[in-house]
């Protein structure tokens, strides 16, 4: 799943890069083109002052004189100047002590910018050509050294990256404060569309920023549209059941009153049995089909295991029987109830029909799983045969009424939500122990709690 | 004994009808929510067959109202869905009982017999005052052990005085409980039935009390 908010920070520190990049670079160029032109404009004010001493001095080695800067005495002091006279003769800076500044092969007139090697470090300098008033001709060469200038674009580099660096981080927390700003409609959404499943309410589409405001629009229609779908879906099948169970049940008594009369109607009641036990798959595969569809349910099984105990313990057929309940925590399931309640409701009627006397429901939670336990103190079922008591239409003892389906049914169901349904020995009571398991509700997630007279989330 | 079937299918209801009108019922029907709700308001019935899907009104809401209405008439619910939530709604509703479509005829039966034995507060299914004896489960009646041929009216004034024995039940009463809606009730021939049976099963088997009704007091 792909994050705005991540994409967001990502995109930001991208361009933070690339802007600072871009903009240091621009910068640091701007910064150097500043700090030659000062060094040279500096070259060219100490050669000027060379020239003029040159000019107002009758012997060139006395130069010296007329220069008091103390940099020009200290030897490699990286401040030098250098007069090449016309004689060959070479007058310099004592700061250049033993060695002497390059000479260009082509003299010229022009000022002429240079870089070599000075005495200690690279250095820059500046050399031109000047006539004299009695035509001589003499080089007149000053130089720097440019350590100085480089630590100082260093220094510059380093303050560049450290403001533009405070720069991108201040930028990259803005961006993801903006953009959490920009999500909390959608946060609110998200929260609203949970509760607007507990209340039936639509959202109201004025809360939200205009942008947003169509989205939510689309999400009520979709939501009735899914309530409407599974009502509907519900209802055909209740409507598929009365329609086709009611005309069997008519034609099973006719066939007992012809049956009176008449012989060789058994293979007519086998055909009515299977034709019922078709009817009664087919509306659970129904059933456990569209159980994978419906989303974020919770169901209480305390609350569905304690409906179907008010049942048995009311019906006078199971009245004598003890159905014991043992759920120490409250457990929500992702299933719906009605699917509960029937995948246990089958169970609890197997075991009751089963048992001696007694019948004992527990649940627990294991992982992310309800595992419940349904236990009873009948004669249970031999390992050999489990398997084939979960087969749709199995029937263990055919002396016992009932379709064999209920089992394979539940079976089904706890299947279609991801579960399972196991038949062990029961330690507790000697009997048979199904145990079933159904995934939990996600913690602290609010979903759709499910009503069991109608199947659907709950309405106001 | 009088019983309200309110079922929506014809054939279903007319054979639930045959099936309890042979065991000696007088049997009304209703074919759909409305109309259950109507008769069981109205008329004295006591049991009533109450399919859960019926048309224009469904069943478990009539018999919310009929409980609401402290109509406390025993409901025996017919279901064509297989849902427990469906089951447990209608016994919570006030539902005594309940069966799932499709059903055997002589289960139904049974349960009705049971449903009744248990409003009459007994769990024997065989009822017996001196030597006269009435099994509810076949409606024979046997006196000093030899079995005696009753008319339907006949066999339901037994049926509907056993079923209370211990009360004095009036003769109105047992008119209302023995006819069907339709039928003409003119409760001196409740006296008649009275007669006949006491010629039939001895003196002493009913009590009379001139102008209160009739009273069998059990062994």
């Amino acid at each position: 799943m792909q994050s705005l908010q991540r994409r967001v920070i990502l995109g930001g520190v991208v361009w933070a890069v690339i802007a600072i990049l871009v903009g240091g670079f621009a910068l640091l160029s701007v910064f150097d083109q500043i700090a030659n032109r000062r060094f040279n404009a500096l070259l060219e004010e100490r050669h000027t002052q060379i020239v003029v001493a040159l000019a107002n001095s009758e012997i060139p080695d006395q130069i010296g004189a007329f220069l008091n800067d103390p940099a020009y005495q200290r030897p490699y002091s990286g401040r030098y100047w250098q007069l090449n006279g016309p004689a060959g003769e070479v007058v310099a800076s004592r700061s250049l002590f033993d060695t002497v500044l390059p000479l260009a092969e082509a003299l010229s007139p022009e000022p002429q910018i240079w870089t070599s090697d000075g005495p200690d470090g690279p250095v820059r300098g500046l050399r031109q050509t000047i006539t004299l008033d009695d035509g001589s001709r003499w080089v007149v060469s000053v130089a720097a050294g440019v350590s100085a200038l480089q630590a100082e674009r260093e220094e510059m580099r380093m303050s560049v990256a450290i403001a533009f660096g405070f720069v991108g981080v201040l930028g990259i927390g803005a961006a993801a404060l903006l953009t959490s700003l920009i999500l909390k409609p959608l946060r609110k959404l998200s929260d609203d569309v949970v509760h607007r499943w507990d209340s039936g309410k639509p959202l109201d589409v004025g809360e939200y920023p205009s942008e947003v405001a169509p989205l939510v629009g689309d999400i009520n229609q979709l939501i009735d549209r899914n309530r409407e779908v599974i009502a509907q879906g519900r209802r055909q099948a209740a409507d598929l059941a009365h329609a086709l169970k009611t005309p069997s049940a008519a034609l099973r008594n006719e066939l007992v009153s012809i049956s009176r009369k008449a012989d060789g109607t058994a293979p007519l009641f086998d055909a009515l049995d299977r034709i019922d036990a078709q009817i009664i798959r087919s509306l659970a595969r129904m059933r456990a089909a569209n159980a994978s569809k419906v989303v974020n349910l919770r169901t209480d099984l305390g609350n569905s295991i304690s409906r179907l105990r008010r049942l048995f313990g009311a019906l006078p057929d199971t009245a004598q029987t003890s159905i014991m309940a043992k759920t120490p925590v409250e457990l929500e399931v992702a299933a719906d109830a009605q699917d509960v309640e029937e995948l246990l409701g089958n169970v609890i009627e197997n075991a009751v029909k089963w048992c001696d006397a007694q019948v004992v429901i527990s649940t627990e939670a294991a992982g992310d799983m309800a595992v419940v336990q349904i236990e009873d103190d009948g004669p249970g079922i031999d390992p050999h045969y489990r398997e084939t008591a979960l087969t749709a239409g199995t029937r263990l003892d055919t002396a016992v009424p009932g379709t064999g389906l209920g089992l394979s049914i539940s079976s089904d169901l706890a299947r279609a939500y991801g579960g399972s349904l196991d038949l062990g020995a029961s330690e507790r009571l000697g009997g048979l122990a199904v145990s079933i398991k159904l995934p939990l509700a996600a913690a602290g997630v609010s979903g759709r709690a499910s009503d069991p007279h109608t199947g659907l989330p709950k309405t106001a | 004994m009088r019983i309200l079937v309110a079922e929506d299918d014809h054939m279903l209801s007319e054979q639930i009808k045959a099936a309890l009108s042979a065991e000696g019922r007088a049997v009304d029907t209703a074919t759909d929510g409305e109309e259950a709700h109507f008769l069981g308001s109205t008329e004295s019935y006591d049991l009533v067959v109450l399919d859960i899907g019926l048309p224009e009104r469904d069943g478990i809401s009539v018999l919310k109202q009929w409980r609401g209405n402290d109509i406390q008439t025993p409901v025996l619910i017919l279901t064509a869905r297989d849902g427990w939530s469906e089951r447990v709604d209608g016994l919570d509703a006030g539902a005594d009982d309940y069966m799932t479509k499709p059903f055997h005829m002589p289960e139904l039966s049974a349960r009705i017999r049971a449903m009744l034995r248990r409003q009459a507060g007994r769990s024997s299914p065989v009822f017996q005052k001196g030597p006269v004896v009435f099994d509810t489960r076949t409606n024979k009646v046997l006196n000093n052990g030899m079995q005696i041929s009753l008319t339907a009216q006949e066999l339901a004034v037994l049926s509907y005085l056993f079923h209370h024995a211990g009360r004095m039940v009036p003769r109105a009463e047992l008119s209302e409980h023995i006819y069907e809606y339709d039928c003409d009730r003119d409760s001196n021939t409740i006296a008649v039935f009275v007669n006949r049976l006491r010629k039939k099963l001895g003196k002493d088997l009913i009590q009379t009390a001139r102008g209160q009704g009739y009273q069998i007091d059990l062994d």
